[in-house]
Parts: C-alpha cells; sequence; structure tokens
C-alpha cells in the first residue's frame, strides 16, 4: 500500500484529492497538510512515500518545500499540482517533474502515482531558476535524527561562520547549519549584509555601530547581546548602509 | 502570454513617438513627389501668360519644387535617427525650420544658374530678392500645412492604438485565468460531497461570467454591481474557507445610484489574490460604501502579506489601471481611483459621481 501525503491550502482541493484517491484505491492517505512547513514536519513524521504537492500556498510556496524535502533522510516521491500554471509548467515539463492540474482527472492521477520519481537537487535548483519567483527560501530548514526544524529568515539575526559550520542566530535561539557563508551571502543579499569574512547580518536587526578602545569597530544589534565585529574593510559601507536605512 | 501582449503593444510608443514619417520610405518619396508636382501646377495655373510660356514654366517650376521637395525629405531622412530622441514640437520645429533653409540654399542656387544660363526672362524676371521671399512665403505655407496634416496622422493613428490596448486591458481585468481554474475546482470538490452548493457555484459563476463577457460598458444599478461581487465573494469563501472574512458596510448606498459594471468586483478580487491568498493567517477584507455629497464613495481594504511573491506584484496594477481608464470615461475627473499602502493594509478609494437610474 502507498503512503501518500496531501498538502494543499484548500480544504475543498484536499478533500478532492482524498475522493479521488480513494477511488484509486490501494492507497493509504496518512495525512494531510495545509502549508510548506506541515509537510515538512508531517513527512518527517509519517514517512510517506509520495507527496501531492500543491504548488501555490501561503508563506512557503510547493517548490520550496521540495526543495527541503529533497534534503531529507528518506525523501518522498513529490507530485506537484496546480490550478493554473503560468509559466511554472514549461520549466515543469523541462525538468521531467510531474505535475497535475487542477481540477485533477482521476485517470492522471494514477498515471503519476504509477510513474512517481524522486526529485534530484538538480532537478529542484533547475526549477527554481525557471520560476524566478522564489530563487530565495522564506524559511531555513535544519534537521536532526528525531526532529525537523524551520527558521523563517525574517527572525534570523546573524549567520556566523565557523571551521566547518554556520551558526544561525534567530531571535529565540541559535543552530548549526552546515553551509557555505558566501552562498548564504548570495541568497540573501536584499536583506543581509556582510560586515566580516565569518559573519553576515540582517539589516532588519541593525542597530548601531560602536567603536572600543582598541579601535575596532562592532555592531549592535537589536533582541540580541552579542556584539559581532566588523572588519574594517566593511566599516564604510556598512555606516552608509544604515544611513540609507534611517532615510 | 496576456503580459507579453500587452507589453508589445506598448512597445512601439515607448520607442518611437515621432509624428514625421520614415521620408526614406519609397512610398512617402512617391507621395511627396506628386504633392510637389500638384504645387506646380497650381502655380503655373495662374491668369496670366500665354500656351507655350506656361509648358516652359510648368517644367521649370516643377524641376525646381521637386528639387526642394527632395532635398527636403533626404535631409529629414537623414535627421530621423536623432530627432526621434526629441519631443514632437521641438522637432517639427526643427523640421519646419530645415525646409525653409533648404528653399533659402537652393532658390539663390536656381537664381545664379538660371542667370548664367540665359532663363532669367522666364523664371527670374524679377528682383532677386522678390524671387527668394516668393519662394519662401511658398514653402513656409506648403511646409506647414504638411506637417499639421503628419501631426493629425499621428494622433489618430495614437487613438486606435490606445482604444485597442484599452479594450484588450479590458478583457485581462475580466477574465482572471486563476480564479476560473480555482473555481472549477471547488465545483469538482463540491459535486461529490455537497452537489446543492456545487450547483450554487456554478449559477454564481455563471452570472459573473456573463456580466464579465458582455462588451456593454453602460451604468447598470448599483445593486446588481453589488449582488455580482457578493457571488464572486461567494464562490471564494467556499475555496478559501475560515482563511477569508468579508466585511459588509453599505448602509447609506442609495438604490437609484448606477455605476459602470465590473467596477467593485475586480477590485476585491485584487484584494483577493493579494491579500488573502498569499496570506499565512485568517484575513479581513472590508468593504465600506457611503453617500459623499453628490458622490458615492467605497473604500476597500486588505491585509498585505510581509513577504509578497514577485510574481504577484508585478501584476497588481492591471485591474486598477483598467478601472482608471474606465472611470476616465464615464465621468472624466469626477470619478477617482485612489490606492494607499499603509504598513501591513492596502486601501483602495472609489469615488464615482451620484447619478441616478433613467
Amino acid at each position: 500500500m502507498m503512503k501518500i501525503l496531501i498538502s494543499d491550502d484548500e480544504e475543498l482541493a484536499r478533500d478532492r484529492l482524498r475522493g479521488l484517491l480513494e477511488d484509486v484505491g490501494n492507497i493509504d492517505v496518512v495525512g494531510e497538510a495545509h502549508n510548506g512547513k506541515e509537510t515538512l514536519t508531517q513527512c518527517h513524521r509519517l514517512n510517506p512515500d509520495i507527496v501531492l504537492l500543491d504548488i501555490r500556498m501561503p508563506g512557503m510556496d510547493g517548490l520550496e518545500t521540495a526543495f527541503h524535502l529533497a534534503a531529507l533522510e528518506k525523501p518522498p516521491a513529490v507530485i506537484f499540482t496546480t490550478a493554473y500554471g503560468d509559466h511554472a509548467l514549461e520549466a515543469f515539463e523541462a525538468n521531467a517533474v510531474d505535475y497535475l492540474l487542477k481540477p485533477i482527472r482521476r485517470q492522471r492521477l494514477q498515471q503519476a502515482l504509477e510513474k512517481t520519481h524522486h526529485l534530484n537537487r538538480a532537478q529542484l535548483l533547475a526549477l527554481k531558476q525557471d520560476n524566478n519567483e522564489n530563487h530565495i527560501r522564506t524559511h531555513i530548514c535544519i534537521q536532526s535524527y528525531d526532529s525537523i526544524k524551520l527558521i523563517a529568515v525574517p527572525d534570523i539575526i546573524y549567520f556566523l561562520a565557523d571551521q566547518k559550520y554556520v551558526t544561525v542566530r534567530h531571535i529565540t535561539g541559535e543552530v548549526l547549519i552546515e553551509e557555505p557563508l558566501v552562498t548564504l551571502e548570495q541568497e540573501f543579499a536584499e536583506k543581509f549584509t556582510r560586515i566580516h569574512r565569518n559573519s553576515l547580518i540582517s539589516n532588519y536587526y541593525i542597530k548601531g555601530i560602536e567603536k572600543i578602545q582598541d579601535g575596532t569597530h562592532r555592531v549592535i544589534l537589536r533582541n540580541c547581546d552579542s556584539r559581532l565585529t566588523i572588519s574594517r574593510r566593511h566599516v564604510a559601507a556598512l555606516r552608509k548602509k544604515i544611513r540609507e536605512m534611517g532615510k | 502570454m496576456q503580459d507579453n501582449l500587452t507589453a508589445a503593444l506598448r512597445e512601439p510608443r515607448s520607442e518611437d513617438t515621432l509624428f514625421l514619417p520614415d521620408f526614406c520610405n519609397i512610398r512617402i518619396v512617391f507621395a511627396v513627389v506628386m504633392i510637389a508636382q500638384l504645387l506646380a501646377f497650381i502655380l503655373v495655373l495662374g491668369p496670366q501668360g500665354n500656351l507655350v510660356d506656361r509648358w516652359i514654366n510648368l517644367s521649370l517650376t516643377s524641376l525646381f519644387i521637386q528639387w526642394v521637395a527632395l532635398s527636403s525629405i533626404g535631409i529629414l531622412c537623414l535627421c530621423r535617427p536623432v530627432m526621434k530622441h526629441w519631443e514632437n514640437n521641438f522637432a517639427g520645429i526643427v523640421s519646419y525650420l530645415l525646409v525653409l533653409v533648404v528653399t533659402v540654399a537652393l532658390s539663390e542656387i536656381a537664381y545664379v544658374i538660371s542667370k548664367d544660363s540665359g532663363l532669367e526672362t522666364l523664371l527670374t524676371s524679377t528682383w532677386h530678392t522678390e524671387f527668394v521671399l516668393r519662394n519662401l512665403a511658398i514653402s513656409a505655407i506648403i511646409s506647414a500645412v504638411a506637417l499639421r496634416y503628419f501631426y493629425v496622422q499621428h494622433q489618430l493613428k495614437n487613438n486606435i492604438e490606445a482604444e485597442s490596448r484599452a479594450r484588450i486591458q479590458a478583457l485581462q481585468a475580466r477574465i482572471h485565468p486563476h480564479f476560473l481554474f480555482n473555481s472549477m475546482n471547488t465545483i469538482a470538490s463540491l459535486t461529490r460531497s455537497q452537489p446543492a452548493l456545487a450547483e450554487e457555484v456554478v449559477e454564481d459563476l455563471a452570472d459573473l461570467f456573463r456580466v464579465s463577457l458582455t462588451d456593454s460598458d453602460k451604468p447598470v444599478p448599483i445593486t446588481k454591481e453589488l449582488e455580482l461581487s457578493r457571488h464572486y465573494l461567494n464562490i471564494e469563501k467556499l475555496r478559501l474557507g475560515q482563511r477569508l472574512t468579508v466585511q459588509w458596510r453599505l448602509d447609506a448606498i442609495p438604490d437609484d445610484a448606477t455605476i459602470p459594471p465590473l467596477m467593485i468586483q475586480p477590485l476585491l478580487e485584487n484584494a483577493v489574490y493579494h491579500g488573502i491568498e498569499p496570506l499565512t493567517e485568517n484575513g479581513v477584507i472590508s468593504i465600506t460604501g457611503h453617500k459623499v455629497g453628490n458622490t458615492i464613495e467605497f473604500i476597500i481594504t486588505n491585509p498585505v502579506p510581509p513577504h509578497l511573491p514577485k510574481s504577484r506584484r508585478s501584476s497588481n496594477h492591471i485591474a486598477i489601471e483598467n478601472i482608471r481608464e474606465r472611470l476616465q470615461i464615464h465621468y472624466d475627473k469626477q470619478g477617482k481611483l485612489e490606492t494607499t499602502l499603509a504598513g501591513n493594509r492596502f486601501d483602495v478609494r472609489l469615488v464615482i459621481p451620484y447619478s441616478r437610474a433613467e
């Protein structure tokens, strides 16, 4: 029996999928998720074989969710669903990703279930680029052997790199991730500023700059007591940024 | 695809707005030669002179006029790449002066040549200055008329283009494919579980499309437009469930007021699409309407999600622009549509004059 998770923000859409899956038979709908975050936690908990994933969902959309899903230890196969594809459809076709158009036909659903495939990272990256809607993640996903955790990007105060790991400091705590600071800097360039070889801070939480006795500058942050050192070559740029934000 | 279409329609306007035609074009050259020749006929058909004189006169006049005309358009043709970046008024004045300069210069040359070759008696029997001034005056009148003609022609073409643009925009604003397919999905789902409700949605959807597919933009009773808006929101409420709450405050709207169709419904559609759908929490759309003096005012408010995807942001203004354009047509300056984004709230204010149904 195939274990399936239904993920859609609309109740009627979920109901219909459930009904269709019952008709197809030999399927166990293990759960329903209303949004991207829930989909991730449910997948972690329930380990479905397949996720029927709506693309347009508020907050974290289907594409980003799929991206995080692919990083799971046992990633489920993903079938995207969408009511109206716009330009997304071409991207899916080009990347051999299965998608279903709503209202979904039972036959098409059956076909898609028969030839489910797992998405690899390269496919997903290509999809994201083609869809140019959401290059940028809205959440950082951290998983350990027994839990999965999502941190909303607006809650992140800074990234601090250390040897192999990057510490993500957010308003309620800290976590470690294994991503190079450079790629984080590129991805979040709009909202974050590099102030040192090893640190990237959120523009939103910048409060000011202080100069300490030995002449080095440090940044003062809101919602956070630690003060990060600003390397000399970044001081002027940061000052300018603060002035611009003040306007 | 529709976005590409509007873009394609808009493109030529921003690229080349010069009212002058392309004088290098062979058809334009032909037209100018014809006009110049007609002018030569008119000049020769004056009252004095015998038949033989007239023939010779015609050939010389034609020669001279064609010379001026072809030189002028030659220069305008060469100048066009520079002039197309200029304001129309300025380009018009410069072209006019260019033609006059060409006329004077060629008159001088013609005078000198004819004097040397003994044609003096025919062409330049008059004084030198008189000859030049006469040519200048004719050229001034004819080129002014010609430039004016090109300008009017250009305006006419612009108007036709603007009209078709407005039509396409109207269509775009009316049939929202996203809404259609979502509603179809709602119906498909309800058909299983609640057939009676499914029937209702089909009826509401039919009403909506009946109105949006008619060509008429004639004002309808305001109650009709509001009923349509309610039908629309009913469908969305079924789809979005708890996520959408609608607050109506419309006590003080006179029943006999009229409004062009689909002025309010698209604003609500915008509010759902940009305000509720991308919102992670539940949201409220409020519609307030009242009569202020001799006008009727509606305010539609929706929440703004903190991180609006780019694709949604870009499509935001099609409906608003479309309604603005139609307000302008119906009420000139008396109709108003203003939008304000204040923090996490988006307000749309629609003002129309209170006009009673006949």
